[in-house]
């Protein structure tokens, strides 16, 4: 267990759960747990809910229907002064140094002067914000500014972290940086936390769990490698990152992302059957990858998938079902 | 942090003196009102009319409603003073046109008038709005004019004669404020029977009498005007006077009660002793005194008992 | 042109005299001026605040009013107290006509829409989710409105300037309510109205050259 949980548990559930804004049902969530003590990626298309479930879970908006529940107790502002901890994805300061931001957020959760003093130098150190402190806060890079926000949440050691979007706005190196290190700041200041993310790495990297969310709803709930290597619908796999191949009689199949080639005279290659889901009814599916014009046929009969699978392309067709890349 | 509270609870302390400060108006932000700017008049005559059959000190306070002209004149920047020493009493006086101040009579927004046009006053006198009216004193109508003359009124003794000139050689400023300059004005083209609309070459300014022998002055042109306001003004001005004497310009001021039968919230006591003060005979000796040093000639004819008819109006 | 300078010339002299009943004048201008501004930023920032933030039945009708009452002419503003104060009107009783309280009124009335639109903006200009940030860690009402005022004090500040500059510069509504009474209610725009209309233009000048210094001195 983190050293950062203590006694109660901290799950987060959603029941009957459902936000409108005017006529538009933005959220309809049955039932959703993030478990206790877990990372969980929480990851969908743009526009998709997430950080309004982020914005429901620290009651800065109310439901329209049913409820959010922080370790069996309903959300109210005034649970979430105590539990919740939550970096917007746009860190927004007030006037003052980093240090004295930070302060401020301890100042405002009670947390006695002395111990202020410590838990900001420790937070500053584990994100590596030290030199920063005394800087302008409203002055940082968009790196600084968001290992500066980070630090805020974690220094909280709140028993609900909500980040979003934890790597928006960085340069490649610091992201790198930032993804290393995140696993480990998360192990060591929070407890159940929710990172909203839109990019696979990243929920690969940083979550054990995983929730999709598409369209104000829930496709996936589960474990990471759990959701990835089953995706209940072409939407949800689609976003999973896989090539979706409609059949000719109305199915779709759903290639796992992996980069193939098809070397010159090696047609037709084939697929372990892992890489390729059934999504519907097909016997033969075609279709268009990056400009090419690809085939897959499946073996006649009913029932399971036979382990291989023929997939054909013209002579020398480089084939890629894209592995990384957008969520 | 502590500085910002600091700031602020001294802002809000000067607030609450502030609106403290704001509340006497008795002994106001300025001591008494000692003029730079208006000259005291004939002080000696005060306090020797101080030594005698001394009204009753009765304090408070009371609003006179007269014209911008009577004000400007800068009699009553001695009279006030005077009266206030004598009875206690606060006169506010509020300068406004001859229509408004007696239509403030007549709503009862003023204690007491003061105002010079006969006719105008004759309506409200009619309807009792305005009671114990008095005749204070009077002084005349002027028409001033550039020395140059254009249209060659100086000298001349017959008014249609003279307006006829002015309508047709001379530029015109009128008032045009619905003053009682501005009704004698007209009570003039009309005596010469023209219509002041058909004259070309007038001018209304629609403001008080500094103001329009202003514009007169910059135009060269003419005006009519009361005499004190312009000897008092006349040296700021390329202006001299070209048409006096005739009855008509006759301009009688004279001072009313507001009916507290009509409006109870009157200040009776003390618009009544202001009324009395007027006519008092140290007063009306002071008002004949008024500025005769000054400008070698006296402002204000005293006319205390007199009536209307008395003085040919 | 030779009127001009001799008003200069005029000027300083009132001024280094240090004439009493100009500095009279003076003061009473600050005094006036300043209690309104300073109770339109009483008023009016609380209000600003609540206007940007809440969301309350009315409020985009709240704002209607404020944006129509920093277009009203001060002159008009002072037509309305007039009509209010005197004596054959509704709180004529009260006495208030004729004074310095009657012009701070006014003055409160013409000012307050400017100090309440002005920080409305402010705040308004923060970013979006600074109060989501203060909700989220705890801040209490009265903690949120301190931090928030303070994000948004220079804007605010621009909004009590902005006040006191439409009041003290204004004459319409001084003159109609205060009645322009030597040694009670005359302030610097309604003396130099007198000055003017009794062509003492020197005098004019003079009060126009303090008005001006007065006012930049309170700005800064």
């Amino acid at each position: 267990m983190g050293a950062a949980a203590p006694g109660p548990v901290n799950d987060i559930r959603c029941e009957q759960l459902r936000f409108a804004r005017g006529r538009q049902l933005v959220l309809d969530i049955p039932a959703l747990r993030f478990a206790q003590g877990r990372v969980t990626a929480l990851v969908g298309p743009n526009g998709s809910g997430k950080s309004t479930l982020l914005r429901l879970i620290s009651a800065l908006e109310r439901p329209t229907a049913g409820r959010v529940l922080i370790d069996g107790n309903a959300v109210t502002p005034k649970l979430v002064r105590e539990a919740v901890a939550y970096a917007f994805q746009a860190p927004v300061f007030v006037t003052g140094s980093v240090a004295s931001n930070l302060d401020l957020a301890l100042r405002l959760r009670h947390v006695p002067a002395a111990e202020r003093e410590s838990r900001i130098r420790e937070a500053a150190a584990a994100c590596g914000i030290e030199p920063l402190l005394h800087r302008d806060a409203r002055r940082l890079s968009g790196g600084e500014s968001q290992r500066a926000n980070l630090a805020r949440a974690l220094a909280l050691r709140a028993p609900v972290t909500l980040l979003d979007e934890p790597l928006a706005g960085l340069d490649a190196p610091g992201r790198r940086q930032l993804l290393h290190d995140l696993p480990r700041l998360l192990r060591q200041f929070a407890s159940t936390t929710i990172v909203v993310t839109h990019d696979r790495d990243e929920a690969l990297r940083l979550a054990d769990e995983m929730v999709v969310l598409i369209g104000g709803r829930v496709r996936a709930a589960g474990s990471r490698a759990g959701v990835f290597a089953r995706p209940p619908d072409a939407a949800t796999a689609r976003f999973l990152g896989y090539t979706i191949i409609p059949t000719k009689d109305g199915g779709v199949v759903a290639i796992a992302p992996r980069v193939l080639r098809a070397a010159p005279g090696d047609v037709p290659f084939v697929m372990d059957v892992e890489d390729v889901l059934d999504l519907g009814i097909r016997r033969e599916a075609w279709g268009t990858i990056a400009g090419v014009q690809v085939s897959v046929s499946l073996p006649p009969g009913e029932g399971e998938l036979p382990p291989r699978i023929e997939v054909s392309a013209p002579t020398g067709a480089v084939l890629r079902f894209e592995a990384g890349g957008e969520l | 942090m502590r500085a910002k509270t600091l700031a602020l609870l001294t802002l809000i302390a000067f607030g609450v003196l502030f609106f403290a400060a704001c509340g006497d108006d008795d002994d106001s932000g300025g001591a008494a009102a000692s003029a730079s700017n208006t000259p005291p008049a004939v002080a000696t005559t005060a306090t020797d009319a101080a030594s005698e059959t001394r009204p009753a000190q009765i304090g408070g306070e009371m609003i006179l409603a007269t014209t911008t002209s009577t004000q400007d004149s800068g009699l009553l920047d001695v009279l006030v003073p005077m009266f206030k020493d004598q009875t206690g009493v606060n006169v506010k006086v509020i300068a406004v046109g001859t229509g408004a101040s007696l239509e403030m009579g007549a709503k009862g927004d003023a204690d007491a008038v003061l105002v010079h046009a006969p006719a105008s006053e004759k309506k409200y006198v009619d309807n009792g709005d305005l009671v114990e009216g008095q005749l204070v004193m009077h002084n005349d109508f002027v028409i001033v004019g550039p020395s140059a003359d254009p249209a060659g009124i100086r000298g001349e003794k017959d008014l249609a004669t003279t307006m006829q000139a002015l309508a047709e050689a001379g530029g015109f400023i009128s008032r045009g404020d619905d003053s009682g300059t501005h009704k004698k004005e007209l009570e003039l083209w009309k005596a010469a029977d023209i219509d002041p609309a058909t004259v070309n070459a007038r001018e209304e300014t629609g403001q008080g009498m500094g103001a329009t022998l202003n514009v007169a002055n910059q135009r060269q042109a003419y005006t009519l005007t009361d005499r004190g306001t312009f000897l008092a003004l006349r040296d700021g001005f390329d202006l001299e006077v070209l048409f006096e004497g005739e009855k008509t310009l006759l301009n009688v001021y004279s001072v009313y009660l507001v009916n507290p039968e009509k409006h109870s919230a009157v200040k009776v006591e003390q618009a009544r002793a202001w009324i009395a003060f007027l006519v008092a005979p140290e007063t009306q000796a002071l008002i004949g005194d008024f500025k005769k040093a000054e400008y070698g000639e006296p402002l204000f004819t005293p006319d205390a008992g007199k009536s209307l008819e008395d003085l040919g109006s | 042109m030779e009127a001009i300078w001799e008003g200069f010339r005029e000027a300083i002299r009132l001024i280094a005299t240090g004439d009493p009943e100009l500095r009279e004048i003076a003061l009473r201008t600050v005094v006036v001026s300043g209690s309104a501004t300073l109770l339109a930023m009483m008023v009016g920032v609380p209000t600003g605040y609540a206007l940007a933030r809440g969301r309350f039945p009315g409020r985009t009708l709240a704002l209607g009013v404020v944006n129509t009452g920093m277009g009203v002419p001060p002159v008009v503003a002072g037509l309305v107290v007039w009509l209010l104060l005197v004596r054959s009107g509704p709180f004529g009783e009260m006495e208030l006509i004729y004074t310095k309280r009657a012009m701070v009124i006014a003055q409160f009335l013409i000012s307050l829409p400017l100090v309440v639109g002005f920080t409305t903006a402010a705040v308004q200009a923060l970013p979006r989710e600074l109060p989501d940030l203060l909700a989220v860690l705890g801040a209490g009402r009265l903690r949120t409105l301190w931090l928030i005022a303070r994000e948004a004090q220079i804007g605010i500040l621009a909004a009590v300037i902005a006040g006191f500059g439409s009041v003290i510069s204004e004459v319409g509504a001084s003159m109609t309510v205060g009645g322009n009474l030597r040694g009670e209610t005359r302030v610097l725009t309604t003396a130099i109205v007198t000055e003017t209309s009794r062509g003492q233009n020197a005098n004019a000048m003079a009060l126009g050259l303090l008005l001006t210094w007065v006012q930049q001195r309170r700005v800064r």
